[in-house]
């Protein structure tokens, strides 16, 4: 089977020869029976093992179940990661939960929560020739009409990313000469670059990155700390799902330090991506063309009456362009209107500088895709980066090209395919994250009370080094 | 058989990496030094003095293991080394010696090899990470990746530039040949030869570039030859010839000459053997025949062969048992 | 008639008597060889358990076999069980094979080691990796892997 994860994560693949059904080398904690130390292990026919005894006794044996998180917390393989994903994020699961409301009424019910990413509006979108927003319209009373009692945006968390990021920012900025690990500040958003991040690099680059949560795990915020109270439910009767551009997600939502111990749930219990939602629409038969569009449920979307609204820079957030014209601001006075993205090695690396009087105040930087990050770690490495910011993703051309985008139909050229997606992306009108009152309320309403720590708890994240694997028993040669 | 021992002269046998495994060796363009590298984490730079050849320089403390390969730079001036230690070393001339220059990091593991394209710019590595990786310099001697490919299921054994277009071939563990090229500001696999029945350890163009030869532990030695795409977007090429029964054990290096068109092999029976493709034969089904073979050409494994390129008819071949030969071919 | 059947036995015997003559001596050479690397490979520690590989049955005298190659240069095929088809223990059972038998052996030799047909769920992939003279070497160089192999390549009475 091909892998679905980005190609970051796929490099991290540290072992190379056996099938990914046998690729666990994850030690596994076994019951030792007395007196059975020599025994023989023989495979049957239909593939299972069975264990023989020097009495002759036969025992079949169980199959070790690995969980995601044994997965994430293991510098082996990343690739046998993915059929435990597949199991416990799909959208069947979704299917399941639906099922299980409609077919007992007086049975515990859940609250099921879907959060679309502006991304997959835009791949949807294109693959069905509709505008952005009336794709998002559609999708809404798609979802709707499955049994899903909310559609939010993550366009609307993502409003909360951006404003978190640029406080981190001046913040990290301010303290750059007593701590010569705050600068630059690399994003947080991409789940690849996250666990390439981690398994690889460790101890060295995390330090660096952004501690501000993702527009998906904002919104798992939002929804399962806020919403839930909100609504008088425990967390773990909402379910939610969020549906995003990229494989890799589904990481992110399964990271321990997105799970709440106390309520024993997920923020974000299932992440599908826009090609899955699209082979949901195909086994259900609908087409978006034909659906009745409804109202963007306005709680948590950012609207302007029907009209989803977008961020401005790139299509992967915006992140290098929000904290630049705040950090521009907010540090040295200036007004800036315009970026100019300068081209570097290829068009994965561009940057933008603020320079004042031949002097540069602040120079910026986007990296995408593996050789970019690479380049970007070793400049680091050597002490030869002369950037404050980067926004970094895995996938080249960022996350409107994720793998979990819809697949260009036969005969499609990938890369038209990508420019439409890209400019019914950039249709959507850009909203101000400074300036949206239902933000700010929030801000107000919900975190001005909690108290700081329990805002950073809420808004921000923490990452960890995956240490080295050290077992010569089980390790790949 | 016994003429054809005749053939190949041995001229020296150096001793060259002691109690150890002599991996590779590779000529400098102008032909006068021969660098060598080994299971003793070592490059050694041979030239000649007189009658004999004498180590001219050891380059020690770039690698904490094997040096697996070594490459100069098309100006002479720039040594490569890949190693197990997952880094590949530049090194830089300096009045007699070399000095280590910089250490290109990113590889998961083992660096199985380093290629340095003809025009200097660019550099080539590939690993048991089944990644190939390209690598641009600039004039401050900086390097740069401009590309990581994974177009491989296994471990990249080997690299090669194209004589004389921006093309690069890989050679895996996973039997198959990829060929690259650069396109749209990216590189890709364009083509995926496939053929041989186990890994691909070896691989080398002809002068002209439009054939590539290829060894296997498949025992056989594979011309393949290119062919205008058919589709007009993939790269087409197709095996026209197969060497086979000649070898005993796996072929692990092919060197193809690039004045005489002599195609050497390195072989783990033991064994160094040249081949001449027969004149005046149909260039789609080429015929080669076994010119020369010196069946106890080391005590244990070859694992490379050289042919030099302003010398012709001059061989090097090293092996498990730590030395270099050095070798006359002379066709009758 | 009697005497006709005489000589055909005679003939038949002589024949399966050069027969003999011919070959029992080399395969008796290549018989004491095998039993020479078996002597080495027997007292090899399995990796996990405090056994050989002897008293695991991983190896047996008859999973050894030795061909001649001439020059005085034999051709060794292993063909080893391992006590558990899944495990990557194999391939690490396959370097300790490697490695003390590069080390021990005094005669010169090519060395082919193989798992029993049968016996593991990734027979060829295992194979592959352990005939590859570069990985192992680089295995070797890796302190974990080496570590581990040193222990098992370990004489009982060192």
């Amino acid at each position: 089977m091909a892998s679905h994860f980005s190609g970051v994560l796929q490099l991290t693949d540290l072992d190379d020869f056996i099938t990914p059904s046998q690729e666990c080398v994850k030690p596994v904690k076994v019951e030792k029976k007395q007196g059975k130390s020599v025994a023989k292990i023989q495979i049957e026919d239909d593939g299972s093992y069975v264990q023989v005894n020097k009495d002759g006794g036969r025992q079949k044996l169980e199959k070790a179940k690995i969980t995601l998180n044994d997965c994430l917390a293991c510098s082996g393989c990343i690739t046998s990661a993915e059929s435990v994903l597949i199991t416990q994020q799909s959208h069947e699961e979704l299917f399941k939960v639906l099922h299980s409301n409609k077919v007992q009424p007086c049975g515990p019910q859940k609250m099921v929560v879907v959060s679309l990413s502006p991304q997959s509006r835009a791949s949807l979108a294109a693959h069905c020739g509709l505008s952005s927003s009336e794709a998002g319209r559609r999708l809404t009373a798609f979802f709707k009409g499955l049994g899903v009692h909310h559609v939010f945006d993550t366009g609307f968390s993502r409003t909360f990313s951006l404003l978190e990021s640029q406080r981190e920012f001046v913040e990290r900025y301010k303290r750059r000469e007593q701590d010569k690990k705050a600068l630059p500040m690399l994003t947080s958003a991409c789940p690849g670059w996250i666990c390439y991040a981690e398994k690889t690099h460790g101890e060295f680059i995390l330090p660096y990155i952004s501690t501000t949560r993702s527009p998906q795990q904002m919104m798992g915020s939002l929804v399962k700390q806020y919403f839930a109270q909100q609504k008088g439910l425990n967390p773990q009767q909402i379910y939610h799902v969020a549906v995003m551009p990229c494989f890799d997600k589904k990481l992110e939502a399964s990271r321990s330090d997105f799970y709440i111990n106390k309520d024993e749930t997920r923020e974000v219990d299932c992440v599908i991506t826009s090609g899955e939602v699209e082979k949901m629409l195909e086994e259900e038969n609908v087409s978006l063309k034909d659906l009745q569009p409804s109202a963007p449920d306005s709680l948590f979307s950012s609207v302007c009456g029907e009209e989803f609204l977008s961020h401005a820079g790139s299509g992967s957030g915006g992140y290098l362009h929000h904290v630049f014209t705040f950090a521009a601001k907010q540090l040295f006075g200036e007004e800036v209107t315009e970026l100019t993205y300068k081209t570097l090695r290829n068009k994965d690396f561009q940057e933008v500088i603020l320079e004042k009087d031949g002097v540069v105040l602040l120079s910026f930087a986007l990296a995408y895709g593996f050789r970019n990050i690479q380049n970007l770690v070793q400049k680091l490495k050597k002490g030869k980066s002369p950037y404050h910011f980067v926004e970094v993703m895995a996938c080249p051309s960022g996350c409107l090209n994720g793998g979990g985008q819809v697949k260009p139909s036969s005969g499609q050229n990938p890369k038209d395919l990508l420019m439409k997606v890209e400019e019914l992306y950039k249709a959507e009108h850009p909203l101000l994250p400074e300036e949206d009152p239902h933000i700010a309320e929030l801000y107000q309403s919900w975190l001005h009370c909690v108290g700081e720590e329990r805002v950073k708890e809420l808004l921000h994240t923490q990452y960890h080094t995956v240490e080295k694997m050290t077992n010569g028993l089980t390790m790949k040669w | 058989m016994s003429d054809m021992k005749e053939n190949l002269i041995l001229e020296h046998r150096l001793s060259a990496h002691p109690d150890s495994r002599c991996w590779f060796v590779a000529w400098s363009p102008s032909g006068s030094l021969l660098a060598s590298c080994g299971g003793d984490k070592s490059v050694r730079i041979w030239g000649r003095e007189g009658d004999s050849w004498v180590c001219k320089s050891i380059l020690e403390d770039g690698h904490q293991r094997t040096v697996r390969k070594v490459a100069w730079s098309p100006c002479g001036n720039y040594l490569a080394s890949a190693s197990f230690d997952a880094t590949t070393c530049i090194w830089k001339k300096k009045n007699d010696g070399f000095e280590s220059l910089t250490v290109l990091e990113g590889h998961e593991n083992e660096v199985k090899c380093v290629a340095w394209a003809p025009s200097g710019n660019l550099l080539a590595t590939c690993s048991r990470d089944k990644s190939v990786w390209v690598w641009e310099v600039d004039e401050d001697d900086e390097y740069e990746c401009v590309t990581v490919v994974n177009s491989h299921t296994q471990d990249v054994k080997h690299v090669v530039w194209h004589p004389n277009q921006e093309l690069l071939a890989s050679a895996s563990y996973d039997n198959n040949i990829c060929i690259y090229k650069e396109e749209d500001d990216d590189w890709e696999c364009r083509a995926t030869l496939q053929g041989h029945t186990s890994t691909v350890w070896g691989l080398c163009f002809d002068t002209s570039g439009e054939r590539l030869a290829s060894c296997s532990d498949d025992r056989t030695v594979k011309i393949w030859k290119e062919y205008p795409s058919e589709s007009g977007q993939d790269l087409s090429w197709k095996c026209v010839c197969t060497l086979s029964g000649y070898h005993r054990r796996t072929v692990y290096d092919v060197s193809w000459c690039q004045l005489t068109a002599a195609l050497a092999t390195a072989c783990g029976d033991d064994a160094v053997r040249v081949f001449k493709e027969d004149e005046g034969g149909d260039p789609n089904q080429p015929v080669f025949s076994l010119v020369a073979q010196a069946t106890r050409a080391h005590n244990q494994d070859v694992n490379c062969v050289a042919w030099n390129p302003k010398e012709a008819g001059l061989l090097a071949s090293c092996s498990d048992d730590g030395d270099i030969a050095i070798w006359r071919f002379k066709e009758d | 008639m009697l005497s006709l059947v005489s000589f055909t036995v005679t003939k038949v015997l002589e024949f399966s008597k050069r027969d003999i003559t011919r070959n029992v001596p080399r395969t008796k050479k290549m018989e004491e060889k095998a039993l020479e690397v078996y002597d080495v490979i027997r007292s090899i520690r399995d990796p996990e358990k405090p056994n050989t590989l002897e008293e695991l049955d991983v190896v047996t005298e008859k999973c050894v076999e030795v061909q001649d190659l001439g020059d005085e240069e034999y051709l060794i095929i292993i063909k080893f069980s391992p006590t558990v088809p899944h495990c990557s223990l194999a391939t690490l059972i396959g370097l300790c094979l490697q490695v003390k038998l590069q080390r021990c052996l005094p005669f010169k030799h090519k060395l082919e080691i193989y798992i029993a047909e049968g016996t593991h769920s990734t027979e060829e992939d295992i194979n592959k990796q352990i005939n590859d003279k570069e990985r192992v070497a680089a295995a070797m160089e890796n302190p974990n892997l080496r570590e581990i192999v040193e222990q098992c390549v370990l004489e009982p009475d060192d």
